[in-house]
């Protein structure tokens, strides 16, 4: 444990005292806000529209979470996946290249140890990279109230989209890892980890127009449409079970990988 | 302290090391010597557990790398060939890092990272990144991580290589006055160096041990009335020597000649 939490610290120093953490920090900030104010500036443009025409019924209906924090998650998870692979790409590969992993399997450190406190802080990071954008939905729960007598958006519904991004994230870093691990160029950790993401990404459209059993297991193996009921503030169990097993299967993978090292 | 028996090695088709067997004993320093290529890093290798012998086996302490690895590793300090380090990380951060998962306690952890600082000299650099500083002082970084936690045995690959003079003279007195409390071994290519730190010689040849004696026992095999050679005179004797039994064939054309 002790060795996990020492391997974490020094990947989170490396992140946040070089430039990389800071500039996809920056990156994601930054695309996510001009979402933000898109779709803000669309619900007051379409809530205008709506009080001009005096139609109350269709005013009742307007709300932030269908409005705006849903259309705001799937820009998002977009660019949040996209950034992944460049937050994974060097963990072990550049142990590799460096020779440094020589220096972690000769002191008593388990392979095990290794992965998870890798995996530790690039959990940390994404976690980090979601947090910043809360400043979204807190800022529509502080200037939004005005709108009506209830609370301006829902929070439970609110965090389990997040909740439901993180286990995103945290199984395609669990993938990037993996792919990290298999090479010591990081140009190859990013390439593999984008096929394998954009693979799993899509492989729910292979199943559109299909009947049966092709369409269920191309949905259900989709990173995507695992994540469609947290965003609706929804917990399915088998939903919590994809990702999970996506998880344990992306770290069990780099933890062979790691472990062969040796027998090279 | 550490005892290898038989160690073979295999890169495929490449045997790195071929039945190699030789000991150290508590308290010696040994030179370990040899061409580029000759298995000597290879050897060290599986002797600190980093890579599995193809067949023969390693004890260090009583430990078996293979059967006990973490035994093994709690009780090594390892300087490899290429020095570990993170550019990004500063002197003192990367000492932190390495005596944590050496399992250096919370407690002593900054009295040991204070006492190798100071005997690899790296005090007035130790804000520094290591990866701005000069070949000398990474490989000084290097030498000082294999120092914490105070392991009893010392495994060195090439620790003077890169170094000016003046520093391969600070870090030969550093590795003499280890000797006290530790069983050192280490590889390099300056034999000038091996003569005076050295008592003890293990010589390898492509994979093949081909010498293992007392530095003064092998300069006296070569001895002559006339003079007595260097040991680096003495070093490249012998390998020719080796090279020459190893082809008859062009034994025989040299005699023919």
């Amino acid at each position: 444990m002790g060795n996990t939490l020492a391997i974490a610290k020094k990947e989170l120093r490396i992140y946040f005292t070089t430039a990389t953490s800071y500039v996809l920090l920056t990156a994601f900030a930054a695309i996510t806000a001009y979402f933000f104010v898109v779709l803000v500036g669309a619900y007051a443009a379409q809530t205008t529209q709506f009080m001009g025409m005096q139609a109350q019924q269709m005013l009742e209906r307007m709300n932030f979470n269908d409005q705006v924090i849903l259309p705001l998650f799937f820009n998002i998870y977009v660019f949040f996946l996209i950034l992944l692979p460049m937050v994974t790409m060097r963990l072990i590969a550049e142990e590799k290249r460096t020779k440094t992993m020589q220096l972690l399997m000769t002191t008593p450190v388990r392979p095990i140890e290794i992965v998870l406190g890798k995996y530790i802080a690039a959990s940390t990071l994404i976690f980090v990279m979601l947090a910043i954008t809360m400043v979204y939905p807190l800022i529509l729960q502080i200037y939004g109230a005005s709108t009506g007598d209830a609370a301006p958006i829902d929070w439970a519904t609110v965090l389990c989209g997040y909740l439901g991004m993180f286990l995103l994230g945290a199984a395609v870093i669990a993938f990037g890892l993996f792919a990290s691990s298999v090479t010591d160029s990081q140009i190859v950790a990013v390439l593999v980890s984008f096929a394998v993401l954009i693979l799993f990404w899509m492989i729910g459209w292979a199943g559109y127009g299909q009947q049966g059993f092709v369409a269920d297991l191309t949905a259900n193996l989709s990173l995507i449409n695992h994540l469609e009921s947290f965003t609706r503030g929804i917990l399915k169990v088998s939903d919590l079970v994809y990702y999970v097993s996506v998880i344990a299967l992306g770290l069990f993978l780099t933890h062979r990988a790691v472990e062969a090292e040796r027998w090279n | 302290m550490i005892e290898v028996r038989e160690l073979t090695k295999r890169y495929r088709d490449l045997v790195a090391v071929d039945r190699v067997s030789f000991n150290v004993t508590k308290g010696e320093i040994v030179g370990f010597l040899g061409l580029n290529g000759a298995g000597k890093s290879t050897t060290m290798k599986v002797v600190t557990g980093y890579i599995p012998a193809t067949t023969g086996t390693a004890k260090v302490a009583g430990f078996d790398v293979f059967e006990e690895p973490m035994e093994v590793k709690r009780r090594i300090g390892y300087l490899p060939e290429i020095v570990p380090i993170y550019p990004d990380l500063t002197v003192t951060e990367y000492l932190d890092f390495v005596a944590s998962i050496k399992g250096v306690a919370k407690k002593a952890k900054k009295g040991e990272i204070e006492r190798v600082l100071e005997k690899a000299q790296l005090k007035d650099v130790r804000e520094r990144l290591t990866g701005n500083l000069s070949k000398g002082f990474q490989q000084r970084c290097g030498i000082a991580q294999a120092l914490l936690g105070n392991p009893p045995v010392l495994i060195l690959d090439e620790p003077t290589s890169g170094l000016d003079p003046q520093q391969q003279r600070n870090v030969r007195e550093l590795i003499q006055a280890l000797a006290a409390e530790h069983t050192i071994m280490l590889s390099t290519h300056n034999l000038a160096e091996v003569e005076q730190i050295c008592k003890r010689a293990i010589i390898i040849h492509r994979g093949k041990l081909a010498a293992d004696d007392l530095v003064q026992n092998l300069i006296s095999r070569y001895k002559t009335p006339e003079r007595t050679p260097n040991f680096y005179e003495v070093f490249d004797t012998m390998l020719n020597d080796l090279d020459r039994q190893a082809t008859p064939a062009a034994n025989t054309a040299v005699r023919a000649a």
